[in-house]
């Protein structure tokens, strides 16, 4: 259940990073409100993952789906480069993050 | 180096205070703190999204914020340095330049608005 309780919050920091785009295209109260409520439940959800899995564990996977994911919808959804470089940077700096945070 | 990558690193930075905030805080005066910090941070990368694509954004604002929080522990909180997270620390330091190198600005979306 743990693990659940993870993807989930992984999925709402996706969702929240994809209403950062959304917040800068529209600016009005209810996409303000929609990031705010999507980072809310996954902080939510990554403290009840957290109750039974590993700190460095639960922090590592929920940054790497959030990071990994945002830039994914931010590629399909808003039209951002695809470019290999950039692909390859963010995968060197989501790979570090990732593997700080699970030695840590 | 340009006022919307400035405004990233910033937020970053404050990103390391909020985070060693939520460990450390334990009256009204720090976790008042605790809450600006979220704020201005979370401000600026909203504001940072307008002129730099979201995913290389919130890429580069987690991992300083990792490395950060790692400097920070080091030198304030008195934990060991190791040489595996300091690789990791350089590896990551050396994509967020490559992002910053690879990255045009593009006009902002939400001007019209």
């Amino acid at each position: 259940m743990a693990w659940t309780f993870l993807i989930i919050a992984g999925l709402f920091e996706m969702f929240g990073v994809a209403m950062i785009s959304q917040v800068n295209k529209k600016r009005n109260w209810v996409s303000v409100a929609l990031l705010i409520g999507g980072f809310g439940a996954s902080f939510l959800f990554l403290a009840f993952a957290m109750e039974s899995l590993p700190m460095g564990t639960a922090y590592a996977v929920w940054t790497g789906i959030g990071a990994a994911g945002g830039a994914l919808l931010g590629m399909f959804l808003f039209g951002e480069s695809k470019d290999w470089k950039r692909i390859v940077f963010i995968a060197m700096v989501l790979s570090a993050t990732v593997g700080l945070k699970l030695i840590s | 180096m340009n006022k919307h990558w400035i405004m990233v690193f910033v937020a970053a930075f404050f990103e390391v205070l909020w985070v060693i905030g939520l460990k450390h805080a334990g009256d009204a005066l720090t976790w008042t703190g605790t809450a600006i910090a979220i704020f201005i941070s979370f401000y600026l990368l909203i504001r940072s999204g307008r002129y730099i694509p979201v995913g290389t954004v919130y890429a580069v604002f987690v991992g300083l914020g990792t490395a950060g929080t790692f400097f920070s522990e080091i030198l304030f909180f008195d934990q060991p340095f190791v040489w595996a997270k300091f690789f990791f620390v350089v590896f990551l330091l050396a994509g967020v330049v490559g992002l910053k190198l690879v990255t045009k600005d593009q006009p902002s979306e939400g001007a019209e608005a």
